[in-house]
């Protein structure tokens, strides 16, 4: 009798291994496909047409819609203007509140684990829940804070937080920061606990006094993980709608309509689906050169 | 016209895929037979922004009597909002995801709707409600340009009517309500003190500033439109009335510069304001929150520039309408029309007592109106508003002379007039601030 061989020789494959790995990632793009390829070529098509919201029905205008968008009676580079000083303001503050909450939890102190969940409540409250307790706070016949700087003497008659400029900007990205800050803290929490000693104790042995450890050894350590915080923050905030829309409308006038609210505005209030999927589009493009050239200069200092 | 049956008993008609789909309906209830109540096989969703938790205690009331009569029908009510609809509605007619009735929302987004298509028209519901039951005229500035009628009255509201305090008026020896401008600022200045300011007019970038600001230039005898449609805006009325709404700023509080509609109503409520723009919510809330200044309540038509213009209120003519791709029209038309069912109907206006006022014969002078302890108390206010409510107009239909503007609900919803308002009261020339607001204006009525 014959023994039969342990291994048989491989039978011929139905599928050939350049055909198997396309059909293996297939699924995942046809997702992929679905829930960003299509809405954004429907975006892209949209946009050449002057569609009514309501009904879906319109004529093409070609670039009719990009030219209203940018031209002297359009509101994209105004809004865009605002939505910059927007992410920059709100993501700044988040950074120097994110990072100094995240220096003070790494330390020894008593119930830290407590004070650990406590900073990220911000976080975990719903944006209209948030958006309510601090309009709540500014209220100006029953708000805190009118109330504490009358009774402070600090003021005679309540400050109107929302509705004049600059403070309904100054406003919305003190309540965005204290809503995403904890974001950061996470981040930067997490890489905290992974410097190793021996770094701080050098640079003690170095004369390095606080500063010198944070500057020479914290930071440069965080360097990594706060290039990854800002560019995910930016681009959250740079699309954030919600919050501003709960706490300002956009207002006064135009103040603080980002283009995330104009977007809404033409698309739901003005009915202008096409001259929306215009301006969505610009964003897209404005967001994509602002980190190309954010992931182009990081690459360069490193 | 051939009046289609709003319901129909039989069971005609009805096809295989039908009978299978209602066969599957009561498979699958069967388990949950002794869970509580089996799933309805037909459900209707209803809309209104009228959704305070009193009106919404009616509604279910009606719905509940409406399910006894109809065991295979079931209502589902979901509230909107008058700042919100807009864009609700918009994202419900794109996706085909409308509910079946639609009540309390204005005159002119049921006109807008309608012209685009969107709507069914209501003359069945009308008529089984019975047109003749409606009071005179009340359904008219529903009537479509087709002849059809867009929406039917649900009910009428004299939105931006003032509000006064007798205690405060007394004290800073103000004798009468105001009726001209000049006797408010000065009436406001007198009564402004500590806390309590003189008003809560809105200069919020929202859709009460806009609506409010188009009474005022009403009321210096203005009108934003031409009866035949073309823009009126640029106007010396216009100016009048942004100089004396910037000149109140001082007079309302810092906030009111994000006022909408419940800041300014609260306002006065709360007590932080001495005079009020708003309809009869009032008595409801103020008996409820603030009851101590309810005596001292008196309400007057808006005041206008002199006392030779006439008074000029607000009325958003609260609608009903269906859409057109609604499922269960048959159904719905049904509900619709029982929502006119006198006992619910009542109910349904006693949740906000002189807020929406009745548009059915005899329903005001009816006993089961008149027993509610605050249309007791206020019967003379409910009165006053009534009258303001029925010589009342909007932006859809400015006076009986004009065509309805089936823009109307782009406009308010654009902010275009808020922002005008807005720019003026921050110090930005009126001409430049005309011209800007008349330009966004004529791109939505040319759009």
């Amino acid at each position: 009798m014959t023994a039969r061989p342990l291994l048989r020789p491989a039978a011929r494959a139905p599928i050939s291994d350049a055909l198997l790995g396309p059909l293996l990632i297939a699924p995942a793009v046809l997702i992929l496909c679905a829930v960003i390829v299509y809405p954004l070529l429907a975006t892209a098509w949209l946009s050449l047409f002057a569609i009514d919201t309501r009904t879906m029905e319109g004529g093409w205008v070609g670039l009719a819609n990009f030219a209203a968008m940018l031209g002297p009676d359009g509101r994209f580079f105004g809004a865009l203007g605002v939505t910059l000083v927007w992410t920059a303001g709100t993501l700044t503050l988040q950074l120097a509140l994110g990072i100094g909450i995240a220096l003070l939890l790494h330390q020894p102190l008593w119930f830290r684990s407590l004070a650990r969940g406590l900073a990220l409540f911000p976080y975990l409250v719903s944006t209209v829940v948030a958006v309510l307790v601090w309009r709540w706070l500014f209220n100006d016949f029953f708000g805190l804070f009118n109330r504490a700087l009358i009774g402070l003497d600090v003021i005679s008659r309540p400050v109107d937080w929302l509705g004049q400029m600059p403070n309904a900007m100054a406003s919305t990205i003190v309540v965005g920061a204290w809503k995403f800050f904890p974001f950061v803290v996470i981040a930067v929490l997490a890489r905290l606990q992974t410097i190793p000693d021996s770094l701080y104790e050098a640079a003690r042995l170095d004369g390095a006094g606080a500063w010198g450890r944070f500057r020479d050894v914290t930071l440069p350590q965080l360097a990594d993980v706060l290039g990854i915080v800002i560019l995910l923050r930016a681009i959250w905030d740079f699309k954030e709608f919600d919050l501003i829309f709960l706490l300002t409308g956009g207002g006064p006038v135009d103040a603080t309509r980002t283009l995330p609210l104009v977007v809404y505005q033409e698309a739901f209030g003005l009915n202008r689906m096409g001259l929306a999927s215009a301006h969505a589009l610009g964003m897209m493009v404005v967001m994509t050169v602002m980190f190309v050239a954010y992931r182009l200069l990081t690459k360069a200092r490193t | 016209m051939t009046v289609e049956p709003i319901l129909s008993g039989g069971t005609r008609g009805q096809t295989r895929r039908a009978v299978l789909a209602g066969g599957l309906a009561a498979a699958a209830a069967l388990p949950l037979a002794g869970c509580g109540e089996a799933p309805r096989p037909i459900t209707l969703r209803w809309w209104s922004p009228q959704a305070a938790p009193e009106q919404v205690r009616a509604y279910r009331a009606q719905i509940r009597a409406f399910e006894k009569k109809h065991p295979n029908i079931g209502v589902e009510f979901e509230p909107t909002s008058d700042e919100g609809y807009p864009a609700q509605f918009a994202a419900a007619f794109a996706a085909g995801q409308v509910p079946n009735i639609v009540t309390h929302l204005p005159s002119f987004a049921a006109q807008g709707y309608y012209a685009k298509g969107l709507l069914a028209p209501m003359d069945a519901v009308a008529d089984a409600v019975g047109i003749a039951r409606f009071l005179p005229g009340i359904n008219d500035v529903y009537r479509a340009p087709d002849g059809s009628l867009a929406a039917i009255g649900i009910g009428g509201t004299a939105v931006d009517m003032l509000w006064v305090r007798s205690d405060l008026m007394a004290e800073a020896g103000i004798e009468t309500i105001p009726r001209t401008w000049d006797a408010l600022r000065d009436a406001c200045r007198r009564m402004q003190r500590g806390a309590v300011y003189g008003a809560p007019l809105p200069y919020g970038n929202n859709s009460m500033t806009s609506l409010v600001f188009v009474s005022f230039i009403h009321r210096a005898g203005g009108q934003v439109f031409t009866p035949s449609l073309e823009l009126a805006l640029d106007s010396e009325p216009t100016y009048h009335a942004l100089d004396f709404y910037r000149s109140m700023r001082e007079l309302c509080p810092p906030g009111a510069s994000s006022f909408g509609w419940a800041d300014s109503l609260n306002a006065f409520v709360s007590g932080g304001t001495a005079t009020g723009i708003y309809g009869g919510r009032v008595l409801a809330n103020v008996a409820r929150q603030n009851p101590r200044i309810a005596e001292t309540l008196r309400c007057a038509a808006y005041p206008t520039m002199d006392a030779t213009i006439p008074a000029w209120t607000f009325n958003d003519f609260p609608s009903l309408f269906i859409p057109k791709r609604a499922s269960h029209p048959a159904e719905t038309r049904a509900f619709a029309a029982f929502l006119y069912d006198p006992e619910g109907y009542v109910r349904q206006l006693l949740a906000a007592p002189g807020h929406v006022l009745p548009v059915l014969r005899g329903v005001a002078e009816s006993d089961a109106y008149r027993s509610n302890p605050l249309t007791v108390s206020f019967a003379s206010e409910i009165e006053t508003m009534t009258a303001a409510a029925a010589r009342g107009h909007n932006l859809g239909w400015e006076s009986p002379a004009h065509r309805p503007n089936l823009k109307a609900g782009e406009i308010i919803a654009s902010n275009a007039i808020a922002e005008l308002v807005q720019r003026v009261v921050a110090g930005e020339p009126a001409k430049a601030a005309v011209g800007r607001a008349a330009s966004a204006i004529e791109r939505i009525m040319r759009g």
